[in-house]
């Protein structure tokens, strides 16, 4: 049996794997399985407790990896947005920092510290798992993109309609917030991680088009795409949105890892299936994408069984496109971190995986 | 200018996401004696309508649905005063928000849109909305349809608390309930209780219209 390391080293090779990889992305939900009662406000402020619920994750599920995933209001958080900490919900900005355009140029000049604040809390917190668990499993540290640090910071309604209304102010802001991420890239890879999962939510067709985001995202992420691997981690992204932009992001960007989502009530959604047959597998380990209303909703055996579909359509349309071994099967967001998840539903995709993941074709 | 100019001018302008053109343009319609519903009706809403379309075809994107959608709620801010009661009676009430806990509201604000451009009136009770809130203005608004979106698993909840509270306040069977968002599906509709769930803008108007 291969180590988790040596499975998904392979699985980014194309290499042949005992099995294919399992990463349900529970992040916040592990803080249930601290040993001390723990709610979603102390776990996110606490770069100790933060990290034990990854190694605590590990020693329950036995994951493939562990990608340090918080909420997407840490970033805004710290450039004076106001957050709410609800004890059991994930927290959200409800006081943006821009109130005028002015504010886009002036709001983010000032870079916070990388240490301090809910920053410090995630680049701790995930050199703290890496040190713990880092030679066990592939570990990843987790950042959110320009753009979305920015529609955090300012309402994302606000930021759409400001980039025709205030087109160069947007661009002050972005250009000041992609300096901050590149400074976050350092502290990250003082963590020391095995990779860097870049949050590019806004690469989605229900969104913008290939034009805006190009000009609001692709230009800036260009930068922090090659910084990744200079700072010697493996470049990656996270979408969850239901229309990706996968010719950008895959084909364009080059990750190594690209988890996404799917919404089979939207059309064109794409599929397990259909990712991999357009080739979007070919030179990248692509994630997903069981619904994470899944880990709440579902009985023990229909996730086994929602699991056991999603890896005979890897695996058929793996085979099918001459590959052997690169699908990850994850969730397509993030496990839900609410007290109603099922924490054994999470360790039966891994556990179905582990069973049934084994690739072989005709 | 004539009133065929003045529609044109109105529908162009909401296209096109010109606030301060679409305000003009309603300023000039009562101006000239045309009634404040056709403008609404033959100028705003036929543009939005035609903006919903590029957008459900990709032909345009999220920044110039919102743009376009400013343009025309700042020239129903114009009209609106202007029509005739027993008209506006004749209009169906929407009571929208995002359930209490949640945010995220561009999802809410794109069905509202929507729902405006299909000939509806919308009560925007914001994000963050206690579930008291809901059911105290379908009451107070008469309303025919309540819409609630969460884009968060762990607000589902407060969906089936407001269908509840209708239950429990005698008003459930007055409304018809639709629920949107993405964790959301029918299957977690009709588990609560609600009658419709809307995949997008244009599907929850389209259900709705069947329905109503």
């Amino acid at each position: 049996m291969m180590t988790h390391i040596e499975r998904v080293l392979a699985s980014l090779g194309d290499k042949p794997v005992d099995r294919i990889t399992a990463y349900p992305i529970a992040t916040g939900v592990q803080r249930r399985l601290l040993s001390t009662p723990t709610t979603y406000a102390e776990w996110c402020s606490d770069p100790r407790k933060y990290a034990e619920a990854f190694v605590a994750g590990q020693r329950a599920m036995d994951y493939d990896f562990a990608i340090g995933l918080m909420d997407l209001s840490v970033c805004a958080g710290d450039f004076g947005a106001g957050v709410r900490f609800d004890e059991q919900n994930t927290p959200f900005v409800v006081d943006p920092v821009v109130k005028t355009p002015q504010d886009y140029e002036t709001k983010f000049s000032n870079m916070p510290d990388p240490k301090k604040g809910r920053s410090g809390v995630i680049t701790e917190g995930t050199k703290i798992f890496v040190d713990k668990i880092g030679k066990e499993v592939i570990t990843a540290g987790f950042l959110e993109g320009p753009l979305l640090i920015l529609t955090q910071s300012a309402g994302a309604e606000k930021v759409f309609m400001d980039m025709y209304n205030h087109r160069s102010a947007v661009h002050k802001a972005l250009k000041d917030i992609t300096d901050f991420d590149h400074a976050m890239i350092k502290e990250f890879a003082n963590a020391k991680p095995a990779g860097l999962v870049w949050d590019y939510l806004w690469g989605s067709y229900s969104c913008l088009g290939d034009q805006e985001y190009e000009e609001f995202e692709s230009q800036y992420a260009r930068s922090l795409n090659k910084a990744t691997g200079d700072n010697g981690m493996a470049f990656c992204i996270h979408n969850c949105a239901d229309l990706p932009h996968l010719d950008t992001q895959i084909k364009a960007f080059k990750p190594a890892i690209y988890s996404m989502a799917w919404y089979p009530l939207i059309p064109g959604s794409p599929s397990a299936k259909e990712t991999i047959m357009k080739g979007y597998a070919d030179n990248c380990l692509v994630a997903g994408n069981i619904d994470p209303q899944a880990f709440i909703r579902f009985s023990t055996e229909k996730i086994e069984k929602t699991t056991m579909n999603l890896i005979q359509e890897v695996k058929t349309a793996l085979c099918a496109r001459g590959l052997h071994s690169r699908y990850c099967i994850a969730s397509g967001c993030e496990v839900p971190p609410s007290l109603t998840t099922k924490m054994e539903n999470i360790k039966a995709v891994v556990d179905t995986t582990k069973r049934y993941g084994q690739i072989e074709c005709g | 200018m004539t009133r065929e100019q003045i529609l044109a001018g109105l529908e162009k302008a909401v296209v096109v996401g010109n606030k301060a053109e679409a305000i003009r343009e309603a300023g000039a319609a009562l101006g000239s004696g045309v009634k404040a519903l056709d403008a609404i009706d033959l100028g705003l809403i036929k543009g939005m309508t035609i903006v919903g379309d590029k957008y459900a075809a990709r032909e345009l994107y999220l920044p110039q649905v919102l743009l376009a959608a400013d343009a025309m709620y700042g020239a129903l801010d114009v009209l609106l005063p202007h029509i005739p009661k027993e008209d506006a009676k004749k209009r169906v009430n929407v009571v929208i928000g995002v359930v209490e806990g949640d945010v995220h509201d561009i999802g809410k604000n794109l069905v509202k849109t929507m729902m405006t451009a299909g000939g509806m009136s919308c009560t925007d009770l914001g994000r963050d909305v206690p579930i008291e809130n809901f059911v105290i203005n379908v009451k107070e608004k008469d309303a025919h349809i309540i819409a609630m979106s969460t884009l968060m698993t762990p607000t589902m909840d407060g969906m089936k608390r407001c269908v509840d509270g209708l239950i429990e306040s005698g008003m459930r069977m007055k409304v018809k309930v639709i629920i949107g968002g993405a964790p959301t599906s029918q299957e977690f509709a009709d588990d609560i209780g609600a009658d419709l769930h809307g995949i997008n803008a244009q599907d929850a108007v389209s259900k709705l219209k069947k329905v109503l």
